[in-house]
């Protein structure tokens, strides 16, 4: 059997949301991962198969990417697995899409961007929520001004029964809120304090928020891309409700987010490693629903004047897909770039990213199809 | 031919043990401890015999307590049992600082053993259960019939620390998840009662400077034996956390962390709690710069008529001190012959109380009835 595309990381939750909305569309997915168990539910579609993969083994992906005849692989493993995921579609002659690296994976990512060009092949990094609708929202608004000078960008959500749910990848969130983040300060890439406190701030759909400043690659990407519009500020700000910030601060502070393996019974566990399956038990409760708003504030000029363009993208849980909660815009966003990969609707070869490539007419239209809803300056536009 | 006492466990609470066995005790100390090369400069500063004894292995804590007339066991109470049976073989009197409610009811089993044997076993002899029983005990003998035992422990802590633990706690972080986790038993009219764990948590106002704190009940020893010793007809147990640490422990139980689930991570199996409990132990440790702490572990023991406040009072020291101190003592009287009953007995049944408060007093723990010190 030939596929349209392959999901590596099918198993996990957004691998598993990218492939179903492809299998939805009715393109064929070859499904990738460790744990033929976590995707039973799309072993259902008749235009699925699984094939174990492990992404430390470069050619045997690369082998089994070669012969499931895609032309594109959906990458949505661990970050830390983006390099090797990308070297095996250098070898076996795949496009290839991720959900982002972060900052210290991204800078190493487009390293291979020459690689990347001499097959022809594209290599789109950060295709998710964020990075990934806030950078196609970025560059709408950004091609509205003459000049940029500020953005500021970020997510902010909330759930209507207040109990702890993990929100996403334990192994991001670690990371995000141990890291100390790259700002672009006055056109300098600057470090600032990890997970510093940012302030309140009101959001679409979810209202106040507490805000802290994490790590994030759109403020790399967004100086690549914008820089010669005279951007000189990016600023990332993520907005957790109390519940769940409380939660995950408590847990990452008391070590459970911790890579350091320690030995239980003469076995070496990474802390994380169980953490994750711990948070992964905790139901959702009945009629739990949640609420998020992926937005940037692009502040510049045009025609000599300051203008300040408000762009929002508004996601609640959606009807058949409730397990995943608001997590549907990170795997469905990737799923519909593949779509316009394929469809020859992004052009660009080499390393890009979605600020670049992606034309955000059709993308907005494709989102509206999926329930999320695209604001500019309060106004809906798709 | 001088007495000798054993320490088996040489953690937090067996090195305060310790200390105070060197500083007032005549005779011959043996520690007991796994990791034997960990103690040894301990046991050259306090002129202590070092022996090899793991809790898990009963054979080894047969050899190791030969000739030794007292054992204290300063490991953790799951291992009670154990250690009691291994008594029984190597004929030598038994010492523990509690058993979490539980272990204690299993314990009072071997009381006909210990008898038989000549033996004297002397269960949860720390400071709560311990000093608590004691006083309930010298209360009850001012009331004629009881009618409510209610035990509360508040602490306030004016230290200056170089370091801070993410989760700092005065004793045991394995015994505070337990506790956390496994119903309290409460005794009501007569009928012992399992509540929810980290309930009845209410603003209790102690004296200063401890003064407004919120005990919680929590599974106690006490409530398996003071209801029946001193024929009360409600007890109950409450203990006091600050906010803080006790949104922590409670934020971690939600989620799962504390439980005995199997969690399987890739082809291995681990036990929930297990895990979580060797992850914070790699949590940094709480380095002290200067020790300021004040406790106050308060029974109030009443009738319809008449009311008794009895209060043991650590202040400006290090509290985990009125955990240690206790058995120390006890130890010493049984191998000084000062107390000769055979038995299983919880410390409320054998314990001299003036006597135990007056060696309370010389270290610094001053015990208060109605708010008049008397030792």
């Amino acid at each position: 059997m030939k596929f349209d595309f392959v999901v590596l990381g099918a198993t996990g939750e957004e691998g598993n949301i990218a492939s179903k909305d492809l299998l939805e569309s009715e393109y064929s997915v070859l499904l990738c991962g460790r744990n033929k168990s976590r995707v039973k539910n799309l072993l259902e579609y008749k235009k699925a198969k699984f094939a174990y993969v492990d992404l430390n083994d470069i050619k045997k992906t690369a082998s089994i990417l070669k012969s499931s005849g895609a032309k594109i692989a959906v990458n949505c493993a661990e970050l830390k697995m983006n390099l090797n995921a990308m070297k095996s579609c250098l070898i076996s002659g795949l496009h290839y899409l991720d959900l982002g690296g972060l900052q210290e994976m991204t800078i190493q990512q487009y390293k291979l961007d020459k690689d990347f060009k001499k097959k022809k092949l594209t290599a789109l990094l950060g295709c998710g929520s964020t990075p990934g609708i806030s950078n196609v929202m970025a560059s709408y608004a950004v091609d509205k001004l003459d000049s940029v000078e500020h953005i500021e960008v970020g997510f902010a959500w909330d759930s209507n029964i207040k109990k702890f749910i993990l929100p996403y990848s334990i192994e991001s969130i670690a990371h995000e809120l141990t890291t100390d983040p790259i700002i672009l300060d006055n056109g300098k890439f600057k470090k600032a304090k990890a997970c510093a406190f940012e302030g309140e701030l009101k959001f679409k759909g979810v209202e106040k928020q507490n805000t802290y400043c994490i790590v994030h690659s759109e403020v790399f990407t967004f100086k690549k891309y914008f820089g010669k519009k005279g951007l000189k500020f990016v600023h990332y700000k993520a907005g957790f409700p109390e519940h769940s910030f409380r939660g995950l601060d408590i847990i990452i502070k008391l070590g459970f987010g911790s890579k350091e393996p320690i030995k239980i019974n003469e076995i070496n566990l990474r802390p994380i490693d169980f953490t994750r399956e711990v948070l992964k038990k905790i139901p959702r409760p009945k009629n739990y629903r949640e609420t998020e708003d992926v937005w940037i504030k692009a502040y510049g000029e045009k025609k000599g004047k300051p203008k300040k363009i408000e762009m929002d993208c508004v996601v609640k849980t959606l009807k058949g897909w409730e397990k995943f909660g608001s997590n549907i815009n990170t795997g469905m966003s990737i799923s519909i770039m593949a779509q316009m990969l394929n469809k020859n609707l992004i052009k660009k070869t080499g390393i890009t990213a979605p600020e670049e490539a992606v034309p955000p007419t059709p993308f907005f239209k494709e989102l509206k199809k999926r329930r999320m809803k695209i604001y500019e300056d309060n106004k809906k536009i798709n | 031919m001088k007495a000798k006492i054993g320490i088996l466990g040489l953690g937090s609470m067996g090195k305060i043990i310790a200390k105070d066995l060197a500083e007032t005790f005549n005779g011959k100390i043996i520690y007991l401890a796994r990791d034997v090369n960990s103690i040894k400069e301990l046991a050259k500063k306090n002129n202590a015999e070092t022996r090899y004894a793991d809790v898990s292995k009963p054979k080894t804590l047969v050899k190791a307590f030969k000739d030794i007339d007292v054992v204290i066991h300063a490991v953790h109470h799951e291992f009670n049992l154990n250690v009691m049976k291994a008594c029984l073989k190597s004929k030598t009197n038994y010492i523990d600082l509690g058993g979490l409610y539980h272990y204690t009811k299993k314990q009072l089993k071997l009381n006909n053993q210990f008898k038989k044997a000549n033996l004297t076993a002397i269960i949860g002899m720390g400071a709560s259960p311990g000093i608590t029983n004691v006083m309930a005990k010298y209360a009850s003998g001012f009331l004629g019939k009881i009618e409510d035992i209610e035990i509360k422990i508040g602490y306030k802590d004016f230290s200056t620390y170089n370091q801070i633990s993410p989760l700092s706690a005065s004793y045991s972080i394995q015994t505070i998840l337990e506790e956390f986790s496994w119903k309290p038993a409460v005794f009501v009219n007569g009928k012992i009662k399992f509540v929810e764990p980290i309930s009845g948590r209410e603003e209790y106002k102690f004296p200063e400077p401890v003064g407004m704190q919120k005990p919680q009940y929590t599974i106690h020893s006490e409530i398996a034996t003071l209801p029946y010793t001193l024929k009360a007809k409600n007890v109950s147990f409450k203990i006091a956390f600050d906010d803080e640490f006790v949104d922590k422990i409670k934020m971690l139980k939600e989620m799962g962390f504390v439980s005995d689930e199997i969690i399987e991570v890739g082809e291995n199996k681990f036990n929930a709690k297990d895990v979580s409990l060797e992850i914070l132990k790699k949590l940094p440790k709480t380095i002290p710069e200067k020790i300021n702490q004040y406790e106050i572990i308060r029974v109030i023991v009443s009738n319809k008529n008449k009311k008794i406040i009895m209060d043991a009072k650590i202040f400006g020291e290090e509290i985990d001190k009125d955990t240690g101190v206790p058995p120390s003592i006890i130890s010493q009287m049984i191998a000084n012959g000062k107390i000769t009953s055979k038995g299983v007995f919880p410390p409320e049944s054998i314990i001299p109380e003036e006597y135990f408060f007056r060696e309370l007093a010389k270290r610094r723990i001053y015990i208060y009835k109605n708010n008049n010190r008397i030792n």
